[in-house]
């Protein structure tokens, strides 16, 4: 975690480095490791399609969602319609919105411009999310910008260079393997999501997701059961901590 | 020329730009926000349940070579990972250990 110790409050420009290398080695013990290994798997699926090598690194460095472009090689290869894809695509990343908004509450300074924060808005994934959301809270505002770029930035990097691997390597993975990597994904999103519960109703956020889910699918379908788990799941918890607060506060 | 830029141009329009837009979106949107509204922590919660959704519908509808492994795996994985994450103290590294040495193993012997 964040180990600087700034002689002032005021040496703003040194603490900024020394911030973003904390973000770099907080990503360097683990979840820039996962993520990078996760994106292994877009590498074959783009050779398969036929897509160079460098168009498959810049999936990684611009789309920056591994579920997004396993749908995109994925569904090219299936023979998919360009508009329905997108489609498809749109809403497989709908989780974006909530995700990023989460990020700016903590993110977002007084003359921050929109450009800086867009760019922010970019490197925003789970697992970027996840460690964030338990890491920016105990950390002073100044540090938090600098931070955050550094833990995405080296996940992105790291990332780019592993799906350019897995593009080489297509076809060498042994089965078990290559199911073991499509695995990390939900694994570490199970781990990081729960790593960030606190209290009684985020326990209760992350079990209805889990359970509404097939429900979601069975009334809503494929394209917006997420959409209807997130909002549904979401919102119960979140009456629930209201009444919870609500409740403590007429005790006292 | 046009050949070679072609699958740079349908990653940009067709992925990038539909991921983009909500990442674009909630940027706008956070704007008009207050930082202290109860806005942000409804929020959190829809992300939170979006994104166990995520897991269940990626474990329940399997792509790739993961749906090899038997669904007695996937889901044995999973619930390896947690309660391992859980007994180690909230690890991550012990959850997603357990979970994978589990996952690799269910299809390493259930694959002729």
């Amino acid at each position: 975690m964040s180990s600087i110790t700034p002689s002032s409050d005021d040496e703003i420009a040194g603490n900024h480095w020394g911030a973003a290398f904390d973000g770099i080695k907080d990503a360097l013990r683990l979840p820039a490791w996962v993520v990078a290994a996760a994106l292994i798997g877009v590498g074959p699926l783009a050779q398969a399609v036929g897509h160079p090598i460098g168009a498959a690194m810049a999936s990684t460095v611009f789309v920056w969602a591994g579920p997004a472009q396993v749908l995109f090689y994925g569904g090219l290869g299936a023979g998919m319609a360009y508009p329905a894809l997108a489609f498809v695509i749109g809403l497989s990343s709908m989780r974006f919105l909530p995700m990023t908004m989460t990020i700016m509450q903590m993110l977002r300074r007084p003359k921050q411009s929109i450009l800086t924060q867009f760019a922010i808005a970019h490197f925003v994934t789970v697992t970027v999310w996840a460690e964030c959301l338990r890491r920016l809270p105990d950390m002073r505002e100044v540090d938090r910008v600098p931070y955050f770029f550094g833990f995405g930035i080296t996940c992105l990097v790291l990332s780019t260079f592993t799906t350019a691997f897995g593009y080489v390597l297509a076809g060498a993975v042994p089965t078990h393997f290559a199911a073991g990597l499509l695995f990390l994904t939900p694994v570490f999103f199970t781990c990081s999501i729960c790593a960030g519960a606190r209290d009684m109703p985020d326990w209760l956020a992350i079990g209805m997701g889990a359970v509404l889910e097939p429900l979601a699918l069975h009334v809503a379908g494929p394209e917006f059961d997420l959409l209807v788990t997130g909002l549904v799941g979401g919102t119960v918890a979140f009456m629930i901590k209201m009444n919870r607060r609500r409740t403590t506060g007429t005790l006292r | 020329m046009i050949e070679m830029l072609a699958p740079y141009a349908l990653m940009l329009v067709i992925a990038a730009v539909p991921t983009g837009i909500w990442r674009a979106g909630a940027v706008v949107l956070s704007r008009s926000i207050s930082s202290q509204s109860l806005v942000f922590e409804w929020v959190r919660f829809v992300a939170t349940a979006l994104l166990a959704g995520v897991v269940a519908k990626l474990l329940a509808n399997p792509s790739g070579a993961l749906a090899l492994a038997p669904d007695w795996g996937r889901l044995g994985a999973v619930v390896a990972a947690f309660a391992a994450f859980m007994a180690f103290r909230r690890s991550v590294f012990a959850g997603v250990l357990t979970g994978e040495t589990i996952l690799i193993l269910s299809v390493y012997f259930t694959q002729p």
